[in-house]
């Protein structure tokens, strides 16, 4: 911060001077000192320096280091073991290791996940944020539904656990509901779906809402009078309309979905057996519990670049239908 | 409100109740009986402080979790809108060798997932001998790369005029960025650092990896903990610690809910 106080006087003074040479030539020539020029390009950047330190120890070296450590044997407490190349990474395309056969069932566990919760998490915030857009007291609504967002992973999951507990639990209970919520399958991943749509739906509606609000208002009016009925102005307007935010919604979704850690790690602990054990909790066990970090990290950066090749096939089928 | 309206109140007003009564009967458990925790719907019939006494007499260091989350955060929060006002100014309006490249990098990091960078950053603090410190329960959230486009979004819309004005006036870049920057961002600076509050202070995967004592939990993960460990059984108490633990952010929600909001908005437009 000093240097780019301190230096600024030299930039200003260079203006200043440049200013009066200005006066006294009829061709301003804009000629400033190579040393004032550097100057005033290292006090503008050092205003970046800050971030970029915090940028290069905490996002930069990770990846670097991430990397590098990935091809080797690597355990977090003697440190760096021999150097193995690809192999952290080729196991997980071989479904006959152990490291490939967790990948393939935390992948495949995931992408149910993903497939199952998405759809929920874009269509029925798309129906809510419109009905709060058509309806009185928006912002009152607007704030209940985004309430549960702002909760901790820890206390939606233990409220959701006490709920959903076939003994004792509120559903059964109150309403003398006693399913295996947590124990058995298919209703696992429906427990875990429902809670996590009910956390982050929320996050969407705003979102979505906000978007609402910036169609104009004379596209409603218009269809209005030419009397569309308002499942036909949801469907002819607000979708085609909000294409980009719920493409946009759908990203995010699609990668927190794949992020799923917690839910299942609280909820159903991974089971009934590994059904519910997502990637990141394979990734987890394999890194903190197995303390293989090499092929842990290979698994994480895997994991990453799918996410990435499904982000960038979404945003370019979003942007070609339109 | 024309009686037109009214099926879309219903259904709303549905859609409220199931957001609200899972955290109201979550209240209402937190202060019944363990006994009586599952009957008599969600007011608790005889209202008992039995279950919050408990866990503020037991060995559940639940007050030092709450704490070490609230300074966490806010510390967390204060640096990234601090170093991240900064960056963007800069890369916004002051021009220098290099801005573009620095800037196309930051938010290409946007892309990394979070799962990529954990171990790595675990070894890093590891080797740094700083795992289970505030310190590394602080520091990885400082590269916070959406706080630099959300207020480069921002900065880029101040007319450069202001800036020329302040030059000829004599001031400082620093003196621009605090006294002119600075104070026409404050809705857009607090925006950010409630996120990252909110973030920071619900992360549950990094501190669950980079902090081992009991001492240095943050309230999410020592809560979780707890819960799989010695509370299963006894929901009234464990409601009643859910509940200490989410106080901060139902407070937040209540006096912020606005610019949290509007925050959650920007970045619906911004990515």
């Amino acid at each position: 911060m000093h240097s780019g106080c301190t230096q600024h006087w030299g930039d200003n003074m260079a203006e200043y001077n440049s200013g009066l040479a200005t006066l006294h030539q009829p061709i301003p020539t804009r000629k400033r000192s190579f040393k004032v020029a550097v100057l005033d390009n290292l006090g503008s950047f050092s205003f970046t320096v800050p971030y970029l330190v915090a940028f290069i120890l905490f996002a930069a070296i990770p990846v670097i280091f991430g990397l590098y450590v990935s091809l080797h044997d690597w355990n977090p407490v003697t440190g760096a073991g021999q150097f193995t190349g690809l192999s952290n990474y080729l196991q997980l395309f071989n479904s006959s290791t152990l490291a490939g056969h967790d990948f393939l069932i935390g992948l495949r566990n995931v992408v149910l996940f993903t497939v199952i919760s998405v759809p929920f998490l874009v269509g029925i915030p798309t129906v809510v944020s419109y009905l709060i857009y058509c309806g009185p007291w928006k912002g009152l609504f607007r704030a209940i539904f985004f309430f549960p967002s702002v909760l901790s992973v820890t206390a939606i999951t233990t409220v959701w656990s006490w709920i959903l507990a076939t003994q004792g639990g509120l559903l059964s209970s109150l309403f003398g509901i006693q399913l295996p919520w947590l124990t058995q399958q298919p209703f696992a991943w429906i427990s875990i779906d429902a809670t996590t749509e009910w956390w982050s739906m929320g996050f969407n509606i705003v979102i979505l809402y906000a978007g609402l609000t910036q169609i104009p208002t004379s596209l409603f009016e218009a269809s209005r009078i030419d009397g569309a009925s308002p499942l036909r102005i949801y469907f002819s307007i607000v979708i085609p309309q909000l294409r980009n935010i719920i493409s946009v919604v759908t990203v995010l979704g699609t990668i927190a979905s794949f992020n799923l850690f917690a839910q299942s790690y609280l909820m159903t602990s991974g089971g009934p057996g590994s059904s519910t054990e997502p990637l990141t909790m394979f990734i987890y066990n394999q890194a903190f519990n197995e303390m293989k970090m090499g092929s842990a990290t290979a698994m994480a950066f895997l994991m990453g670049i799918i996410i990435m090749i499904i982000s960038f096939i979404q945003y370019r089928v979003a942007r070609d239908r339109g | 409100m024309s009686i037109k309206k009214l099926p879309v109140v219903i259904v709303l007003v549905i859609g409220s109740i199931i957001m609200i009564f899972p955290i109201l009967s979550l209240l209402g458990a937190s202060f019944k009986t363990h006994t009586l925790v599952f009957t008599g719907g969600i007011i608790p019939q005889h209202p008992t402080l039995k279950n919050y006494a408990t866990i503020f007499s037991s060995n559940i260091p639940l007050l030092r979790w709450i704490l070490n989350s609230i300074s966490v955060s806010i510390i967390a929060s204060l640096i990234v809108v601090v170093i991240d006002s900064l960056a963007a100014y800069s890369l916004a309006k002051l021009k220098f060798a290099g801005r573009n490249v620095i800037f196309y990098v930051i938010v290409s990091s946007l892309m990394i997932p979070p799962i990529a960078t954990l171990i790595p950053m675990y070894l890093e603090f590891s080797s740094a001998n700083l795992l289970n410190t505030y310190w590394v329960l602080v520091l990885p959230y400082s590269a916070n790369a959406f706080g630099i486009f959300l207020l480069y979004q921002f900065y880029l819309g101040i007319p450069d005029e202001l800036v020329d004005a302040a030059k000829v006036d004599g001031s400082s870049k620093f003196r621009t960025w605090i006294s002119i920057f600075v104070p026409l961002s404050t809705a857009s600076l607090a925006t950010l650092g409630l996120l990252t509050f909110m973030n920071v202070y619900n992360d549950f995967f990094w501190p669950l990896v980079s902090t081992n004592s009991n001492g240095m939990r943050t309230v999410t993960v020592g809560v979780a903990l707890t819960a799989i460990g010695q509370y299963t059984t006894n929901y009234a108490e464990l409601m009643a610690l859910t509940f200490c633990s989410i106080i901060p952010m139902l407070l937040a929600f209540i006096f912020a809910q606005r610019k949290l909001t509007q925050g959650i908005s920007t970045t619906g437009f911004n990515l």
